[in-house]
């Protein structure tokens, strides 16, 4: 291909994964200037000064708080927030938050990643202000939630100069790698019970950029299961994927070898050329600063070129 | 007497110094007695004295104290299977499994003499078919026991103690259960098999009457204890059945010399109307 | 009656009752089963190929198949094993449901009834939480639990049973199985992700099978039923009921311990690879005793074959309903058995209490 045709493939990937990102990088946000009023998750609250006792209960919304600067406001995190691995771990609950052991930090902000009617009204009760950041469902609600995270915390700018930071790798990223050919299947396991994502989920999103379709995207009954349907072991292989990356590693010791020694499967085409790429179950359960890894993890299986053991 | 005769008259069964205990209180207080091959004893008493108890004991249905001997050999000695092929019982309410059928019903009780897993042979079957047809059930061998009536099951579970071949027979009141009619019916049943085949039989029974007509012996039961035994002659005495039965009978005899047994009442009919 | 009816009743009179015509018809059908079974599925083969795959592995017949690589991977390695798993999963529940009926003497008996079903299911939480995930030794683990629940339950109830030692042998059942889960619930409380794991176990599932886990239980499949089999006369001669059965020579008890172990060992075999699939104990035998004979000489084997072709039918089922998702096997059991169970309850056989 020419140069001038390969600059034109590069600028249009660019736009075309630029478009659905909204806005290019906007001018810088003022820093927020403090006391400040809010509506929060559970109410509205005015923050006399900046939060320094953060309670995180979502590992995503810990990553977050740390990329932006805001890491020595954070008091607590909960059992599952690894990364950074400084950051203060405690015994706390994300998926079933035990309110009296929370208020015991005396936060004076809360991040969840689940909103429960029950949560919102204790929380309230105690005057703690709830900031509520779900599972985005593609790149531009995950990118949405570092503005407000910057402004509760102080850190405007930072906040902003890491969206454009994630939207630029991803852009380097798609255009740096070879866009896969026409129906280039994968099989992503989430759990070695054969549970897989549609393209239609945060990840198959993240996948589709690269020009990869999911072998789960024909299987039945998906409207049930939210995207995150149960395959079986029959259906992958006569769907013989190109590729299979393993989201299930670190839970479940899963493995290229492990997986070429299921019964059957070393008929696949993708375990006889080598085709499976391992990756980080937390990275690639997390919608934060380390999506741009992940994607990186990605483009390097299809490039061949070996993903180092954890990211 | 020939030496024959001897060893045939011998006790086929005896039991001593009986006792039967249950939790809360003792049916049996140690009772003496033996029974003669092919003969009948009859155990008469009321509810309670402990004829059950003693049946039980005898078919080592219940834990016992004393000893019982059955052919010479205390029970207590032999197997499951050796002391099944020895004494056949059959109990008051026999259970009757509905979907099974009579021929099958009857087989089992060819059991005793089988290997561990009730492998059947042929003989067996034919030995079953025998005893229904000698009961006059042939015609039902293979009907479910649900459809047969209550005097043909009767004849049902004659025909499974017989199949057992065991020489000593236990009944535990055989006739409760049927009208006027199929009684003697039953009883001169038994007693003919009794001759036919040199059974000794022992039976519970509530009909006095009857009992005096087909027992050799009686021995009526009070208490937990043996109070009489011998001919109805000796033990049908109104004085000792008004006392052990507290109530009042009246004893009469027919002109073939047959002891009737009537229950009187102890208080004068209420004025009419 | 005229002589050649008496002749005739004689003759069939003098026949013991014999299994050959339902098995022969029960085994036919589970080829049948086993066939369809393993065709059917996203794959979608047609039978002719997979008979085709099928034969290429007999061996000496040198017959090849053309079916690719992939197709011959699906039939051999992942369908195949998952039909015969269920196969000896599905014998094996109804064999342990016939036999519990006979020793308990009820209708409505199946072989979770002395507590084996939590106890599995205390086994398999322990591995999952303490793993987070790894299958290796759940096998193992639900297989020693229900045995030690069983176990328990029968000192238990032995011990303060006495004379009345049946019921209360159920009742201690019924204890040891609230304890177990117990356990379990506060277990799982402790670990909540581990809860999806956990209940997807329960509700049984052949989704893993593959031959090592045929070649797991099958000596246990194998002991069980022989055991049961041979056993199936003196199961009859429960019939009659304690006394009598004793007063024909037989150590009541004792076979009563035996065939419960043997159903047990099998039912722990089976639960410890397939999770906890009910109602398959309960509608086998049933629909046995109501199409052919109420004697255990037929009940016994032609249960073993249909409980083989009932489960391997039910398995279908459960993976192509949602295909590629699968209903869990337990569901489809139970869709089918809660309302035989209410028919069982109903009629005449069950108000009589007696088999």
């Amino acid at each position: 291909m020419r140069s001038i045709q390969k600059c034109l493939v590069a600028l249009s990937i660019i736009a075309g994964v630029a478009a659905p990102l909204g806005a290019g990088v906007s001018g810088a946000s003022t820093t927020s200037s403090f006391p400040l009023t809010l509506k929060m998750a559970d109410g509205t609250f005015t923050f006399t000064t900046r939060p320094d006792a953060i309670v995180s209960l979502s590992p995503t919304s810990t990553e977050m708080l740390y990329a932006i600067g805001a890491g020595s406001q954070v008091k607590a995190v909960d059992n599952y927030s690894d990364y950074p691995t400084n950051a203060p771990k405690t015994t706390l609950s994300g998926y079933d938050p035990n309110v009296e052991a929370i208020a015991k930090y005396n936060p004076d902000l809360v991040i969840v990643a689940s909103d429960t009617a029950n949560f919102n009204t204790q929380m309230a009760a105690l005057k703690i202000p709830v900031l509520y950041d779900p599972a985005a469902s593609n790149l531009s609600q995950a990118c949405a939630e570092y503005g407000p995270l910057g402004k509760v915390t102080g850190h405007n700018a930072q906040a902003d100069k890491e969206v454009a930071t994630i939207k630029a790798t991803i852009a380097h990223i798609v255009a740096t790698t070879p866009h896969a050919k026409k129906n280039t299947t994968y099989y992503y396991e989430l759990e070695p019970d054969y549970y897989s994502v549609t393209s239609a989920t945060f990840v198959g999103k993240l996948f589709s950029l690269l020009g990869l379709t999911s072998i789960a995207d024909s299987a039945k009954g998906l409207a049930s299961s939210g995207g995150y349907p149960q395959l079986n072991a029959s259906f992958i292989l006569k769907a013989n994927p190109t590729y299979i990356f393993l989201a299930d590693t670190l839970c479940c010791n899963a493995t290229a070898a492990s997986v070429t020694a299921r019964p059957g499967w070393s008929t696949l085409s993708a375990v006889k050329n080598h085709r499976i790429v391992p990756l980080n179950d937390d990275i690639a359960s997390r919608w934060g600063p380390r999506i741009t890894i992940l994607l990186q993890d990605v483009a390097d299986g299809l490039k061949g070129t070996p993903v180092p053991a954890s990211s | 007497m020939a030496a024959r005769e001897i060893e045939a008259a011998q006790a086929i069964v005896e039991f001593r110094d009986l006792v039967v205990r249950y939790a809360e209180s003792t049916a049996l207080h140690s009772v003496t007695h033996s029974v003669e091959r092919g003969r009948w004893l009859g155990l008469i008493g009321a509810n309670g004295a402990g004829k059950t108890s003693l049946l039980k004991a005898l078919a080592r249905l219940v834990p016992f104290e004393g000893i019982i001997y059955v052919e010479g050999r205390s029970t207590l000695e032999l197997s499951r299977r050796e002391f099944a092929q020895l004494v056949a019982y059959v109990p008051q309410k026999p259970e009757f499994p509905p979907e099974m059928r009579a021929i099958d019903y009857v087989a089992l009780g060819r059991l005793p003499h089988l290997g561990y897993f009730g492998a059947e042979g042929p003989n067996d079957r034919a030995q079953s078919l025998d005893l229904l047809n000698r009961l006059s059930l042939g015609a039902m061998a293979t009907r479910h026991l649900s459809t047969m009536s209550g005097g043909e099951l009767q004849r049902l579970v004659l025909a499974r103690a017989l199949a057992q071949d065991a020489p000593v027979l236990l009944l535990d009141e055989p006739t409760s259960a049927l009208d006027l009619g199929r009684r003697v019916e039953a009883l001169e049943l038994v007693d003919e098999l009794r001759i036919e085949r040199g059974l000794t039989v022992v039976s519970a029974m509530h009909d006095l009457t009857l009992a005096a007509q087909f027992a050799d012996e009686l021995a009526l039961l009070s208490g937990g204890e043996i109070v009489a035994t011998g001919t109805a002659e000796e033990v049908l005495q109104e004085g000792s059945l008004d006392f052990h039965f507290g109530t009042r009978v009246q004893i009469l005899r027919t002109d073939d010399g047959e002891l009737i047994v009537v229950p009187r009442r102890t208080k004068p009919k209420g004025p009419h109307g | 009656m005229s002589t050649e009816r008496r002749v005739k009743t004689a003759q069939l009179a003098t026949s013991a009752i014999s299994p050959r015509v339902p098995l022969l018809v029960a085994g036919i059908g589970l080829v049948v089963v086993i066939l369809i079974s393993t065709a059917v599925g996203p794959a979608n083969l047609s039978i002719p190929t997979v008979a085709g795959i099928l034969l290429s592995h007999v061996p000496l017949l040198h017959f090849h198949s053309g079916a690719s690589a992939i197709d011959h991977a699906i039939v051999w390695d992942i369908q195949l094993p998952r039909v015969i798993l269920g196969g000896i999963v599905g014998a094996m529940l109804a064999a342990g449901g016939a036999s519990y009926q006979g020793v308990f003497r009820n209708a409505l008996a199946d072989p979770y009834l002395l507590g084996i079903a939590a106890g599995a299911g205390l086994g398999a939480t322990i591995v999952i939480v303490a793993s987070s995930g790894s299958t290796t030794w759940l096998p193992a683990a639900a297989f020693v639990g229900g045995a030690v629940a069983v176990t328990l339950t029968y000192i238990v109830g032995a011990k303060f049973g006495g004379r009345s030692s049946g019921n209360s042998v159920v009742l201690a059942g019924v204890a040891v199985a609230a304890l177990f889960t117990a356990v379990q619930t506060s277990l799982l409380q402790q670990h909540a992700p581990d809860l999806q794991s956990v209940y997807s176990w329960i509700l049984g599932s052949l989704a893993s099978a593959t031959w090592s886990n045929v070649w797991l239980i099958a000596p246990y499949a194998v002991v069980s039923a022989t055991v049961l089999l041979t056993h199936r006369r003196l199961l009859d001669v429960l019939r009659l009921g304690e006394e009598e059965a004793a007063s024909l020579g037989v150590n009541t008890r004792r076979v009563r311990l035996i065939v419960v172990a043997a159903a047990t060992l099998g039912t722990a075999a089976a639960v410890s690879v397939s999770g906890l699939i009910g109602f398959v104990g309960i509608i086998v035998p049933h629909m046995v005793r109501l199409t052919t004979n109420a004697s255990y000489r037929v009940v016994m084997p032609v249960s073993i074959v249909g409980g083989a072709a009932f489960l391997i039918l039910a398995d279908m089922v459960a993976h192509t309903i949602e295909s590629p998702a699968e209903v869990p096997l337990g569901v489809v059991t139970a869709i089918v058995g809660a309302p035989f169970f209410i028919f069982v309850l109903r009629s005449r056989r069950a108000q009589q209490g007696v088999l």
